[in-house]
């Protein structure tokens, strides 16, 4: 219990802060008034060893004298006209209606606050500082540090009034979201639980109301929906990967820009996760052969310079980042039902991406000019839902995104050897 | 009179004590939001305005007609009798008659359309003169219908707030220039009043709530709920001289400011109701407007300042865990100017949007809700009718006066929430609805955004009463309003920092 007056202590008399009622309750898990209390103890125990060691600021709250000069004679405290006078009045006067006074005031000019109060309902010390306040908008600062306080735990035990009627969004589409990207790390929907508990902290009864209204409370809704978004999707992806081993993946930093966009794992900022984000697996729809055919082609004829430039490989491929985007790996044919991968689907609203085919012409490594389609993504949010597409999220297994990565660079890299060896 | 002495240790000004706090709860809000401002997705911007012009005639001339018929019928003015004429155009000159049609105000100051397009002039914001009069009495008033128009004339018009758009009937004669002289005038009067409790379920309550009015102080179980409305919030990014205030607000309404007994009173403040202009305007001098940058995909990260709506977002999340909010955009929002201004998105508040309503199919509304401006609904069974302020503002151009619970009433008593729209106030091109005709009386009507605090209750002969509340901006005069749900008995509550 006196654990308040070492806070203080610290806070107000060594490190020159200035406390609200509000900062003490936050740090110190008490209740509001409790915490009014403590100030006032605290500076009334400071100031009587050494007088104006601390200076608090009071909050008022009342009934002022009436000092406005359209006073009428009828208004004091509950001073409220008859509405009949005030309907024959000609000129539409308004009403005088009771008004209550709350004001901030430093302890200096307290009494004279005072003397202007017809009555005080509620008096407290808003804030204690170590120097006197001159201008109440510097205790902004010190209000706010709240903000930075605050955690939705424990709110219930400080705060004097909650309301038991309040409910919030089902987040369906954060909360997949979240899950969906955590799923790849670790197939466990525990972060969206985490995180619906967290939301529904602030009263007990959040989850109540939440659940009544809708058939299926937040805390069940994540869970077999991500599993759905994560789990079986990479499974799918590792199976499919296996039955297709020729098939060459597009690199992760071709997707990487479009999942940002469509802010579609808005947890894989971090580079961990990149290396697992859900991958395309570029496919073109004609040309299957000659592109194929190609690509090996070319990547016989490079094979030979391999050698030398893997020294430089590593310097070249930053720079070389940038072509790739002008170039990208000969694509691979598609199936059209697999070309979306929906991240969320809220009530009828759709969001995700969307396999397209782009026309692209580029310049081939024996300088003629190839018309190629290149497979792009798109993000989309669409109303209806139409027949439910498996939502299909891809994950290239280590070893084959490793080897596309090398291969991509390299069929670049090798043009400009090309030319620069001539 | 309070003297130091008189209250030093007492309630909070003690030393800590163990007792615990009762924890105290806020009621339940019932709340209904109507919806009838909003307006489609695929909004077309090709039809003519006229229309809304004829569809407000329609709707309010039979309701005109009927209070000009009972009193006018047998009007006999210098042996003739007054006969109704059906359009504007049919009025014959020396003929004693009355005839209904929409007021058109010909006005000096008042932009007009056909003038910009004559010079050639495109605006792409509203203009903002301070009043349309010139105060020399060079306006001229005309009643129109579908038919044409008539100037009106007579000493009768200055008795009463008259604006373009308002629908009247008017009886006299038509003088030889064609000017029709006004002997009287009369208005639709107040709509239809719907009971309370028409449109929700009022919870079970064992007392009959007849004496609404007289029951002032008399028994009551428990003190009614109360509902908040502020306006003019304006946070801003760089003015901070009423942040204190702001900071007080919150902690008022949170109810963790004040003692135990008060908060007890604050806890019954079930609702808060914002009427617009949350966001300050950006100000003039402000340095990174003055530079005109080039701009690259249409953000500019040095011009564009978040933090009026980040702080906007703080204080509706501190709130929001206890306390519902309705949401109106005001004019300076970031929501579409011209009237009614749709809600303004939730993805502006990254952390109340949490609180919204469901998007699609939901039908209980969100319990932070952001609506439409103006906005109807039901709270606590009385039908509140609340705008931003617009509305208003654009009257008192046309009227060389300050009485604006005036403009308030005579609001009313045209049936029409925006009568300026579309000449002077901007509006959507309705086609198909007008809903700026007042279909239901409200029971409360508050007007956001307003210079000072005001409030009056007016009546009809039919017995409907509304109560009228001017809603003082809040960084002008740090007021808000408190208003009973019994009783719809207004207090306000002023902040000092």
């Amino acid at each position: 219990m006196d654990s308040y007056n070492k806070f203080l202590a610290e806070n107000v008399l060594t490190e020159d802060k200035v406390i609200t009622y509000r900062v003490l309750s936050q740090a110190l898990r008490v209740h509001v008034n409790t915490a009014k209390q403590m100030l006032y103890e605290f500076h009334r125990n400071q100031n009587a060893k050494r007088p104006g060691a601390v200076h608090a600021t009071y909050l008022v709250y009342g009934t002022k004298k009436a000092t406005n000069p359209p006073s009428e004679s009828q208004d004091g405290a509950d001073g409220d006209i008859e509405m009949s006078s005030s309907a024959m009045e000609v000129d539409s006067l308004s009403e005088v209606v009771p008004e209550s006074v709350l004001s901030l005031v430093p302890e200096e000019q307290l009494k004279d606050t005072l003397a202007d109060y017809e009555e005080v309902t509620s008096i407290h010390v808003y804030s204690i500082a170590p120097h006197p306040t001159k201008d109440m908008a510097l205790l902004v600062d010190a209000a706010n540090q709240v903000l930075t306080l605050t955690t939705s735990e424990d709110v219930k035990n400080t705060v004097p009034i909650t309301n038991p009627w309040v409910r919030r969004r089902e987040r369906q589409g954060a909360a997949l979201r979240a899950a969906a990207a955590a799923a790849v790390v670790k197939p466990q929907a525990k972060p969206a639980f985490s995180n619906v508990k967290e939301e529904s902290k602030p009263t007990q009864h959040v989850q109540e109301a939440a659940s009544k209204p809708s058939t299926s409370g937040p805390t069940k809704k994540p869970a077999p929906s991500s599993k759905r978004g994560g789990n079986s999707g990479i499974m799918q992806a590792f199976s499919k990967a296996a039955t297709k081993p020729t098939k060459i993946k597009k690199e992760a930093e071709a997707t990487t820009p479009s999942g940002e966009d469509s802010s579609m794992q808005p947890l894989s900022d971090d580079g961990e996760d990149d290396e697992e984000l859900p991958q395309p697996k570029p496919r073109a729809g004609s040309g299957f052969k000659t592109k194929r055919q190609r690509e090996e082609d070319l990547r016989r004829m490079m094979e030979e310079d391999d050698e030398e430039e893997e020294a430089q490989e590593k310097e070249e491929t930053p720079e070389e980042e940038p072509m790739e985007e002008e170039e990208p790996p000969a694509p691979e044919p598609v199936k059209e039902e697999e070309a979306e991968v929906v991240t969320a689907s809220t009530d009828g609203r759709r969001r995700g991406k969307r396999r397209i085919m782009r026309k692209k012409q580029i310049m081939d490594d024996q300088g003629y000019l190839v018309t190629i389609q290149e497979p792009g993504w798109e993000s989309f949010s669409e109303d209806e839902a139409p027949p439910p597409t498996k939502p299909k999220i891809t994950s290239a297994a280590p070893s084959q995104a490793a080897k596309p990565k090398k291969a991509g660079p390299k069929g670049q890299g090798n043009i400009m050897a090309f030319f620069s060896k001539k | 009179m309070v003297t130091l002495d008189e209250i030093a240790g007492t309630g909070l000004l003690q030393k800590p004590s163990d007792t615990p706090t009762a924890s105290l709860e806020r009621p339940e809000s019932n709340y209904k939001s109507l919806g009838n401002f909003s307006l489609p997705n695929d909004r077309q911007y090709k039809q003519q305005f006229a229309d809304i012009y004829f569809l407000r005639l329609t709707k309010i001339r039979p309701a005109v007609e009927e209070v000009a018929t009972v009193a006018w019928q047998d009007t006999i003015l210098g042996g003739e009798t007054a006969t109704k004429v059906d359009r504007v155009l049919d009025v014959r000159q020396g003929q004693l008659c009355w005839v209904v049609g929409t007021v058109y105000m010909e006005m000096p100051l008042k932009p007009s359309v056909l003038e910009d397009v004559s010079k050639d002039r495109w605006i792409s914001a509203p203009i903002t003169t301070d009043h349309y009069y010139d105060g020399v009495g060079a306006e001229s008033i005309m009643l129109e219908d579908d038919s044409g128009r008539v100037p009106l004339v007579g000493s009768v018009l200055k008795d009463y707030f008259l604006v373009t758009g308002c629908i009247i009937a008017v009886m006299g004669t038509e003088n030889s220039d064609g000017q029709f002289e006004v002997i009287d005038l009369k208005f639709a009067d107040l709509p239809p009043q719907p009971d309370r409790w028409s449109l929700s379920k009022a919870p079970k309550r064992p007392k009959v709530k007849d004496e609404d009015v007289e029951m002032a102080d008399s028994s009551r179980p428990q003190p009614s709920k109360k509902i908040a409305i502020v306006s003019g919030l304006e946070f801003s990014g760089t003015d901070t001289s009423y942040a204190m205030e702001l900071n007080l607000l919150l902690e008022f309404l949170l109810g963790e400011a004040l003692d135990p007994a008060a908060q007890a009173e604050l806890s019954q403040i079930s609702r808060l109701i914002i009427a617009g202009n949350s966001i300050a305007k950006p100000s003039e001098h402000d340095p990174a407007t003055d530079k005109k940058v080039l701009k690259k995909y249409g953000y500019d990260s040095s011009s564009y300042n978040p933090l009026p709506s980040q702080l906007l977002d703080t204080f509706l999340s501190s709130l929001l865990p206890t306390l519902p909010i309705t949401l109106l955009p005001g004019a300076q929002d970031p929501a579409n100017v011209s009237y009614p201004q749709q809600p303004i998105h939730p993805a502006i508040f990254p952390n109340a949007r949490t609180y919204t309503a469901t998007p699609g199919a939901s039908e209980q509304p969100g319990w932070f809700d952001s609506v439409t401006n103006p906005w109807e609904g039901e709270v606590e069974g009385w039908r509140v009718l609340g705008t931003g302020g617009q509305n208003l503002d654009d009257i008192c151009k046309y009227v060389d006066s300050e009485d604006r619970l005036g403009m308030m009433e005579a609001m009313c008593r045209w049936r029409c929430s925006a009568p300026t729209a579309p000449d002077t106030l901007w509006s959507y091109p309705f086609q198909d609805d007008e809903p700026f005709v007042m279909k239901d009386c409200p029971h409360l009507y508050f007007v956001g955004c307003q210079p000072e605090f005001g409030t009056k209750i007016i009546e009809s002969p039919q017995g409907q009463m509304v109560r009228l509340v001017l809603i003082p901006s809040f960084a002008a005069t740090k007021e808000i309003v408190l208003i009973d749900t019994e009783t719809l008995d207004v207090s306000k509550v002023k902040i000092t920092a």
